[in-house]
This record gives structure tokens, sequence and C-alpha cells, in this order.
């Protein structure tokens, strides 16, 4: 139930987009993310899809599970569509029915913010997919060393996050197992109205809340016996070097983004 | 009529993920009325995931489970119902604990059962006296007791909903060895005084050999034995095969053996072993 969800999990593997400089991956998913927006017609978006399906073979990663993470949005996907579909009215019209009108742009637009948003979100399920966590919020404090001189405390900020990502799949089998015994006792999660089914969680969540803190003071001395007092000073066991795959990478991202202005340039528009 | 049957039963963690784990593979077992058993397997070899699907709280992704002879996944009533009728009291229960007061948490079992007030008392009571929880400890709050008492007072809360049938996951799992015995001793004179059907899950042989009548050998998801203590104890080289101690006492005849003297080797108390030992001892004309 709730351990199907795959937005934000790690499959761990060894492919070369698992061995990326995480910081680099960040980098380079951002500027994909923002260059799908300037795609004006279908050879330059083609051009990023080509990008992206050629990131995910390399991946290895199964395409059923690619097609699962795309499930949840296409709610979003479908609404979105029709909406452009029925108020967009540029170009030639292609059917008119009492006051509905449906143009070229529309069909145009729906196609394009449907292929945007699918590759939003495989782009950045592609991050989390190839990253594990503990990698991503090590860049994460890389990239944003630079705040330092605005006092703020990146280290605390990235060790924060790493431990509750670290706790999430923790903390799930945790109330699986509190569930579990609590409906040996009788209990009952899935009958009565709104109300009878909140005051049904309190055995969950009470003790589901003090378990937590415990584990927050048992992993904080764990923390101080192995001598942790902040990021003054710390060094890596995992130093981050940029290899020739990183550059690579980086070359063929940065020329499919030049290659968008060029496609732009000499096709037609479309949006 | 058996009380608990289970036929071909399988289940699979995550089907259809990358990371599917066959936890129980095709077990077919049988457990009568009074019944004291043991169920022993390494880390992992599927006892918890069994003893789950005793009371309807894991589903099987294949095959049946049967109390007195209906399936329990019948319609959620009839599981709903089951759960009562057999108590399974998880590992680390102590970490489940939730009332205000040690009281209202052994009562939430019995409440839900839909008692009355006067039952409730009744059955709470009886069960707090079995575990030996003190009448004034039940009035304080369960995160006030120490460890021991939290899970003896957790144990308590499934006894109080008087089940024909209790499972116990790992009860001693974690105390000291005072703990231990105290909580193999509530569990044997419960045994006695409600003559039910009493269920132990265990990674130690050592702990459930002196207690239990019969033995259910786990292994990698299979039942492995199903049989009388002696008579696994009678097969006892295949224990270490599949991950699991032999008792110590045991390990000494097997040496004794090893070295040339003829004893028996099916011993898994020191009470055996002592009269096994002056046999010997007297046949050699020592004694």
């Amino acid at each position: 139930m709730i351990k199907d969800i795959t937005i934000g999990q790690y499959f761990p593997g060894n492919s070369v987009i698992h061995r990326l400089d995480p910081r680099l991956k960040i980098v380079l998913i951002f500027a994909y993310i923002v260059a799908i927006f300037f795609c004006k017609n279908f050879q330059s978006i083609g051009l990023m899809l080509l990008l992206l399906f050629v990131t995910v073979l390399l991946s290895r990663i199964s395409l059923k599970l690619i097609g699962k993470s795309l499930k949840p949005i296409l709610i979003i996907i479908l609404i979105t569509s029709l909406l452009q579909i029925i108020y967009n009215k540029n170009g030639e019209v292609l059917l008119e029915y009492w006051k509905i009108k449906i143009t070229t742009g529309g069909v145009y637009t729906a196609v394009f913010t449907t292929i945007r948003i699918a590759a939003l979100v495989l782009a950045s399920s592609m991050l989390t997919y190839t990253t594990s966590p503990t990698m991503l919020t090590d860049a994460i404090e890389r990239l944003f060393s630079p705040l330092k001189i605005f006092n703020i405390n990146v280290h605390s900020i990235a060790m924060m996050m790493t431990i509750a990502l670290r706790f999430i799949p923790t903390l799930i089998e945790e109330v699986d197992k509190i569930m579990s015994a609590q409906k040996s006792r009788g209990a009952d999660f899935e009958s009565g109205n709104l109300a009878k089914r909140g005051k049904a969680l309190i055995p969950i969540f009470i003790p589901l809340f003090i378990n937590s803190f415990r584990r927050a003071y048992e992993l904080a001395f764990a923390m101080e016996c192995r001598c942790y007092r902040g990021g003054e000073g710390r060094t890596r066991l995992r130093q981050m070097k940029m290899a020739l795959r990183d550059y690579l990478a980086f070359l063929i991202t940065t020329a499919s983004i030049a290659g968008i202005f060029v496609l732009n340039h000499f096709f037609a528009a479309v949006i | 009529m058996s009380l608990i049957k289970t036929e071909n039963l399988s289940y699979v963690y995550s089907q259809g993920s990358p990371f599917q784990v066959t936890a129980l593979d095709n077990i077919s077992i049988t457990i009568e009325k009074g019944e004291f058993i043991g169920i022993i397997g390494h880390t992992g070899s599927g006892k918890s995931t069994l003893v789950q699907h005793l009371n309807g709280i894991l589903k099987p992704t294949s095959g049946k489970v049967f109390f007195e002879g209906t399936d329990i996944f019948k319609d959620r009533q009839t599981t709903k119902n089951v759960r009562f009728k057999v108590g399974l009291c998880f590992q680390y229960p102590e970490y489940q604990l939730f009332e205000n007061t040690v009281y209202d948490d052994i009562a939430f079992g019995p409440k839900n059962m839909g008692l009355s007030k006067d039952e409730i008392d009744e059955y709470v009571l009886e069960a707090a006296s079995f575990v030996g929880i003190k009448k004034e400890l039940l009035k304080k709050s369960p995160f006030e007791l120490s460890g021991g008492e939290k899970r003896r007072a957790a144990i308590a809360g499934v006894i109080a909903m008087k089940p024909e049938v209790l499972i116990l996951d790992e009860p001693t799992a974690g105390l000291d060895p005072k703990g231990r015995k105290r909580i193999e001793r509530m569990i044997a004179d419960y045994r006695q005084a409600t003559e039910s059907t009493v269920i132990i899950v265990s990674h130690s042989m050592e702990d459930i050999a002196r207690t239990v009548g019969k033995v259910l050998v786990m292994n990698h998801g299979k039942a492995e034995m199903f049989a009388g203590v002696d008579e696994v104890f009678s097969k006892i080289e295949r224990l270490p095969e599949i991950g699991l101690d032999v008792p110590s006492i045991t390990r000494i005849m097997l040496r004794l053996r090893s070295l040339g003297y003829d004893v028996r080797t099916d011993i898994y108390t020191v009470e055996q072993a002592k009269d096994e030992l002056l046999f010997l001892l007297k046949e050699r004309g020592v004694l």
C-alpha cells in the first residue's frame, strides 16, 4: 500500500548514470527542465525526448517502473490537455460543435504540455532513482555551500535532510508494525465515519511519536559517541571528483540545449 | 476437528517489484487444541510472517488458513472475530503501548470486543494477575514502567482478550536472564490455568526445547520439520545446517559421543543429561 509509491525512491545500480557526479546530475537536470520550456517546435522537443530516452536506457532502470512513475500524474496531464484543447482558440479551426471550437493551436499546446509535464516528472525521478539519498544531500550541501557567507548553516540543514530521508522507510515499517499489533487487539481502521476513523489513529500515532523521540535521542548519542560536532573541519570518505564521464555528460547536455535554439531558429514554431 | 490448519500457505512480499521475496513457501500444518508449540528458525526464515497469517493480519498470496474449520478470510467479520480468538503478541510489544494508564492499555482489546464495563474489568484484572502486574501499577502510565514490566503489561493486553490460542513472537527477546525466566514461567502457568493452545516463536532452540511439546522448524520459508521435541532432537545434526544453534547441553553430549562414550545425543535438558551420565558412570562401575 504505502510501499508502492515509487517517486523519490532510489534503485541501487551501477550504471553510468548511477555513477555520475551527483552535483552535476542536479545541475544538468535543472538545466534540462528549464530547457524543455524553451522548445518551440516538434524538432526541438524531439531532441530533448531523445536525450531523456538515452538517459533512461543508460540507467538500466526497467521501463515498466518508469511507466509506473508516470501513472500518478496521468490525471493532471489529462485535465490540463483538455483545458488547452477547449480554451485555446489560436490557429486553424479543426472542428466546431455548438460552443466548442477545437483549433490546431489548442491541439499543439495540449501535446506540448503533456510532453513537458511527463518529461519534467521523468527527469526529476531519474535523479532520485539513480542517486542514493546520502549522495543527494551531500551534493546539495556542496552546491549550496556558498550560502555560508549569509550565515546559513548548510551542513546542518543537509544533515537533517539526510537523517529525515534515511528514516522514511524505517517509519513506514514501524507504522505497519504498530498497525498490525493494534489490529491484533481488534482495532478497526477501515470502517466507521471520519471522526471514528480519526480516533482510531491515536493508538498508532502515540507509539509512533514516542518511538521517534526515543530513536532521535539514541541517534544523537550515537553520533556524539563517534565525535560528531557539526560540519566544521569535517572531511569526507567519498570525495566528489569529476571524471571523464561527467565531462561527457555535461558536453552532451549542453550541446543538446544549444541544439534547441538552433532547431527553434531553423524550423517554424508551432507554439 | 483441528483448531488451526494451513493449506499450501504461501506469501510473497512486494510481488512484482525488484524487491520480491518469498517469505512462506507452501506450508501445510495442523495445530490441535491444547498443544504447546514452538516455532523456531533462523532470522528471515518466515516465522513471524507465518504467525501473522494465523490471526488474519497478513493475507496469503496463495493457500488457505482455517480456524475451527472455517476459512478465516471468508469475509471481513470472520477475520475480525478470529483476531480475538487467536491472540497474537508481536515482537517487542512494549513499543505499542499507548494509553494513559496501564489499565486502559490492557483494556484496549476487551473494549474492542464490545464487552460490558464489568466484564472488561474482570478480564483486565485476570490478565494483570497472570503476568504479575500489581494493582498499584495499573494506575500508572505505561511509560513509567521498567522494561520488563512494560513487556509483561503488553503481553497482558493480548491475554486480556481471553484468546483460545495465544501466540507470542519472541516474548523474551532483549530481556535479562531473570526477566526471561519470569516470562517463561508466566507462560507455563498461564497454559496450565487456562488449558489454552500456546505458540511461541523463537530463534533459540535452547529456550524452546525445555518448555514446549512440539516444534515447527522453519527454514527459508519452508516447514522443515514439525514434530515432537524428541523427534526433532533425534535429527539434531540437521540443525546447524539450517542456521540454528544446538543447546549447549546437547553439544556436550555430542562431544562425549565423538570422544567415544556411548551416550544418547537426543538430550536437551540438564536433567536428562544428569540421568544419562549417572547411568553411564554406573554402567562403567565408577559409581
